[in-house]
This record gives C-alpha cells, structure tokens and sequence, in this order.
C-alpha cells in the first residue's frame, strides 16, 4: 500500500493532428500500475487503447502530440523529458512487443542481428556479451538457441511472437507493454504465450500492461483491467469484482458481445450501432447514443471517473448513486490531488 | 430429421508443389473428410489455421476441384461441370461468404454494381423494376436501410461490419440452399460481430438454408451451429452434436482447444494440458494420427495407422485409438 507506483498516469489527454480536425485518441485518462502489476486494457477499435499504450511509451508519430497531463514511471515525468533523455527509459526501463510481428521483424536480418542490436542501442557491452544474453532470452522463452542464426520467415507466427517477447524482455525493463500480442494467433499459441508472460513476470517481477479486445481473456489473466470507450477510461477495478458486477453499461454490453463455451444456449444482444468519431464526439456521455440505460442527462452532462471503494472506478451517472462522501480514499486516487 | 442436402464422402484435397526441389510433393491440406448437412442446418468447422478449413469450404464451392472421393449435393453426386450453365446452376445453389470484407468487394464498383451482378448473371429479375425491388429487399433484410442510400455508395465508405452485410446480402441474392461462410466475423471488430452473428441466424430460419460455419472460435462455434466437425491437420478429428463435443470432449485435441479458451469463470492455470508445438508440416505429415505429435497421450500404437472416425454413439464420431 505505502509503496509507490511504478507508473501513474494523470489526466493525460494525447490525440493526432488530421486534416479533418484534431483526434483526441486519449481524453483525461488517469490510473495507476503497481510493481508488477498485471493491467488489462480492453474496448474496441479506435478507442484509444493503442494511442495510449504509444503515449506511454513516448512512440507517438510527427502529427500526434500529448497535450496535457503527466505520465509518472518511477516518479519521473516522462510527458516532460525531451527525446535524449527518454532513451534512457526506452527498453531498457520499459519495452512494448507490437501487435503485429510478422512486421516488427526485420525480414532480411537474422534474429541473432536483431537481438543483438537491441542490446547494443540501448546499453553499452561487448557484443560476445550481447549474444550471450539474446541466447539466454530465447531460452527463456522456449526457442532452442540453434534457431538464432534463423530469419523472421523461416519461424512460425507463435515463434515469431516469442521472438518478439524476448527482445522487449532483453534487458529486464520494469514495465512491458504489449499491444495486441496475440490477436493474429490460434488460441492453443496463444495459451501458450500466454503461460510464458504470466511465468517470466513471476520470475522477473515487471509490470504488464496488457492491451487487447478480448475481455474474457483478460479477466483470466490480469490482476485490473480498464475499459476504454472512445477516447475515455469508462470503467478501472479489479478483474474479478469487474466481472462479477461490471457497473458501466458499455463494460456489461460488451460482455454481453462474446459467445460463452459453458453456460446456458441463449441469444445475446451486443452493442447496437458503432463507435463515435473522435473529431467531434457526442455531447455529454459518449456511449449514450448507442446505450439501453441513457436518459435525457446523458446527453448532456460529461460523466466523471468516480472512484469508490476497493480500488474501482466508474463514469456514468448511474454509477455515481449510493457512494457516501466520506468513502475510504481509493489506492489509486492517493497522491493525486 | 431433415433430408441431407449435402455429404461429402472421404473427400480429399491435395495441392501439386511447384519447383525443382519440391517436384512431386503434394500438401495434403485436406485428408479423408466426410460429412452430412441436412437441410436447414448448421454445421461448425472448428481448426487453427492451416487446418484445411477453408479449404474444404473452398472444394464444396468447387473453387478447387477435389483429388479424390465423392461429394453428393441433393443426393446426386457431383462431377466435373459439361458447360457454364451446369456451373451456374451448381454456383447458384451453393454460396461462400468469405472471411475479409475488405478483399471480397471490388473497390471500383459501386454497391449497386456489386449487387445487380448476382441477379444479372443467373437472370433472377424480369425487368427493371423487379430488379430494382430485389436490390432493395436484400439489402433491407440484412439492415442495409435506407437501401437506395446503400446503393449509391462504394465499398470504401462503408465500416467493416456494413461491408460484411453487403457480402451476406449477396450471398442470399440468389436464394442458395447451403452458404459457405469463411469465418465471416474474424475481421470485424468485438461489438460488430454479434450483430452479423445474429443476422445470419434469422436469416438461416426465415429461408430454411444450411449453413457451414468456419471459425477457430469454439464459443463462437457453439452460439451458431447445432454440430460441431473440428479439424486438425486437414482431418476431421471429431464430431457430434454441439454440447456432446464441448461438453463431452474425446479427442485430445478438441480438450486442447477446450482448455485453450479463455475461462473468465474458472480461476488461473486450471488445467493440466499442455499447449506445446505447432501444426505439423502438411507436405510430410506424421504417420498414423496427425496429432500424435504434440499429443500428451501419445503411443507407439499412434504411429502405426491413422485411426478410423468411430462412432461412440449419438452422432458422436471420433479419430482416435483411445476412443
């Protein structure tokens, strides 16, 4: 409890420049991510989740910018560090394996190549002692070593992704963030890579964000998760309460959206109509066009993230009922003013 | 119980590799697969990818042409096409949806283009007006409305989810008996796949068709179909009724898949399998099963000879020795 957060994320709103008008992806997000503490991001399409996951990670392209907000890692603002001195952070205090990685891979080096010159951009060593531990790493996640010498085609998609876990995990940051790791897999792959995170995070200690639109998945296998819906952070706590009473109206649609392997055969309902654009979003609660439960108000008034006890937040004016005033202060709204 | 409208009998598929050092090496990327489909039915086909799924979608809509067994549609098999017409008559009964909306409608058309050809090609409108009434009512029953506004767009202006519309709406232009449907929501975003999953399912009871539903998603699976095949290799390695195959699990594999899902209900690292290795090569399979390979019940027995699909009873059928 007294610890610090690794990361603590306040009020940040990032989005990109368009010729259509600026897109804000990120729209006063906060939380925040303890010492290696599993966060799952889950909601659907463009609304935001990658966006933030990049702003994090300070990646963001020319035309994208963070307008305001602060992002602690370690008690550091990196919102306010200039390019230098976030490189200091970049993998080797924080790594990101990408959603795709047929395309993060480099297909005409060898894995050995790109391990190693992973190692070498970021830390000053021999480079014998590079590939020493680019072999150790892959060892780590299952890739015999006789396979470094192998290019990205010549590995399946579920090694292509180890391969990817291995680099980001290289040189032990305190956080990996990982976009949609394993989307483009089969589900018996991605079990597998699944165990693997959860075992190394065991063995390493980091902190995971995970981002992906499949919630059942991470109520499986993350300590929080936080649902965003255009642009906005709707719903925070931790996985189990989450899902055993979801109190957002977007967090029970979208439950509603997945087929069950177990349970009673019946028809569901889903989420009718689409996701609003981000350039001029609806006025008040930006899931109330498309919501069962909307009233008048909604339409007017902007919710808040409402933090209540045991760590959970939502933004709906339904959910702001029944909390008393003086409500225990919230682990992650300490420190915060 | 219905009549079958469809049954494949040990069919299989295997493609030519090109090239001086694979010359005369075959994928065998469909094995031995049979099947029935009664009329009105829905049937799941269930695999990881390189399964032969698609494939044998792709060999009942005779975009290939099988190697071998037979294939009965209406209980009259079938044989190499004489003439455009036997092909068309063939085409017009039997209807693929394919898995990416965004390769399955050409760019340059308009949607009104898209949708007149169905009807033009197998001369399903007399005049302009009928065609003109036909466009509008397909449209409008997969929730294109207003139609006329449909029509006028290009496939570029619409989302994922409309475009998929667009494809079932040309699927059931022409009134098919069985629709092929190539993993129609793996492409589309979370909140947009119930609401086609549920369409294809009014639609399959409002016009008494078969469905062949491909996924690599077991619950997906389930809420579509009232039996599940799944495949494994380019075999069918189980199959039966919807809750005896996920209830009642035989194969190692289809627990694998099972235990492979994601369990929000069930607390973490709750089963014993394994998931290791991958797929073997379809060029050289292993001998006897194909899943001995990563199997955590393998025998030597397994390497001996692929075991037959048996019975266990109740339209449950199995490939595997310990079943």
């Amino acid at each position: 409890m007294a610890e610090q957060p690794l990361l603590r994320i306040e009020h940040l709103n990032a989005g990109y420049a368009t010729k259509a008008g600026f897109v804000r992806a990120v729209d006063d997000v906060s939380f925040s991510l303890a010492k290696g503490e599993f966060l799952g991001i889950a909601g659907e399409s463009g609304c935001g989740k990658s966006t933030l996951a990049y702003t994090i990670m300070r990646l963001l392209r020319d035309n994208a910018k963070i307008e305001s907000g602060n992002i602690f890692f370690d008690g550091v603002d990196l919102a306010g560090l200039d390019d230098a001195a976030m490189n200091a952070y970049r993998w080797t205090r924080m790594a990101m394996v990408f959603q795709s990685a047929m395309n993060a891979l480099n297909p005409v080096l060898s894995i050995e190549d790109q391990l190693v010159d992973a190692v070498l951009a970021h830390k000053n060593v021999p480079k014998s002692q590079a590939r020493e531990m680019a072999v150790q790493m892959l060892e780590l996640v299952d890739i015999n070593a006789d396979r470094i010498k192998s290019f990205p085609h010549q590995l399946s998609g579920g090694m292509r992704q180890r391969v990817m876990i291995a680099m980001a995990l290289l040189l032990r940051p305190d956080l990996l963030i990982m976009d949609e790791p394993t989307t483009a897999l089969d589900v018996v792959v991605q079990r597998s890579i699944l165990q693997k995170i959860q075992e190394l995070r065991l063995k390493f200690g980091f902190s995971v964000i995970f981002i992906t639109h499949d919630l059942s998945l991470l109520v499986e296998i993350s300590d929080s998760l936080a649902i965003m819906y255009a642009g906005k952070l709707c719903e925070y706590g931790p996985s189990r309460a989450l899902y055993a009473g979801p109190r957002h109206p977007y967090t029970r649609a979208l439950m509603d959206s997945f087929p069950a392997l177990t349970g009673p055969q019946k028809r569901m309902t889903g989420i009718a109509g689409q996701a609003p654009g981000l350039i001029n979003p609806p006025p008040g609660c930006r899931f109330a066009p498309r919501c069962s439960e909307a009233e008048a108000r909604c339409s007017q008034d902007v919710p808040h993230l409402v933090w209540t006890e045991n760590g959970r937040a939502c933004a709906c004016v339904h959910c702001a009922q029944g909390i008393t005033p003086n409500a225990p202060t919230p682990r992650h709204a300490r420190g915060s003013k | 119980m219905s009549r079958t409208i469809l049954e494949l009998k040990h069919v299989s598929k295997h493609f030519k590799l090109t090239g001086i050092r694979n010359r005369g090496k075959t994928v065998q990327a469909m094995d031995d697969v049979s099947f029935s489909l009664a009329q009105g039915e829905s049937l799941a086909l269930v695999g990881e990818s390189g399964s032969g799924k698609t494939t044998t979608a792709s060999v009942i809509a005779r975009i290939y042409e099988r190697t071998s067994g037979e294939i009965l549609l209406d209980g009259k098999p079938i044989r190499p096409f004489r003439n455009r017409a036997e092909a068309l008559e063939y085409k017009k009964r039997v209807q693929m949806v394919f898995q990416d909306p965004f390769a399955s409608l050409n760019p340059t058309h308009t949607i009104r283009a898209i949708m007149e050809r169905p009807f033009l090609i197998h001369g399903l409108a007399k005049d302009h007006t009928e065609l003109e009434r036909k466009l509008v009512e397909s449209l409008e029953q997969v929730g294109l409305s207003p139609a006329p506004e449909y029509l006028r767009r290009f496939p570029h202006e619409l989302s994922g989810g409309q475009r998929q519309r667009v494809n079932i709406a040309r699927t059931f232009a022409v009134e098919p008996m069985i629709v092929l449907a190539d993993e129609p929501t793996s492409m589309l975003d979370v909140s947009i796949r119930l609401g086609i999953m549920n369409m294809m399912l009014d639609l399959k009871e409002k016009k008494g068709v078969s469905y062949l539903y491909i996924t690599h998603d077991l619950a997906g699976a389930r809420y579509m179909s009232s039996r599940i095949a799944v495949m494994y290799a380019g075999m069918i390695m189980e199959i039966g009724p919807t809750d005896e195959v996920i209830g009642n699990a035989i194969h190692p594999y289809v627990q694998l898949l099972k235990a492979s899902a994601p369990a929000p209900e069930q607390e973490r690292s709750h089963s014993n399998l394994q998931a290791k290795g991958e797929i073997p090569s379809l060029v050289s399979p292993p001998s006897g099963c194909r899943f001995r390979t990563r199997c955590p019940f393998a025998k030597q027995a397994c390497a001996a000879e692929i075991p037959a699909l048996r019975d266990i009873g109740g339209g449950h059928l199995v490939r595997c020795i310990r079943a």
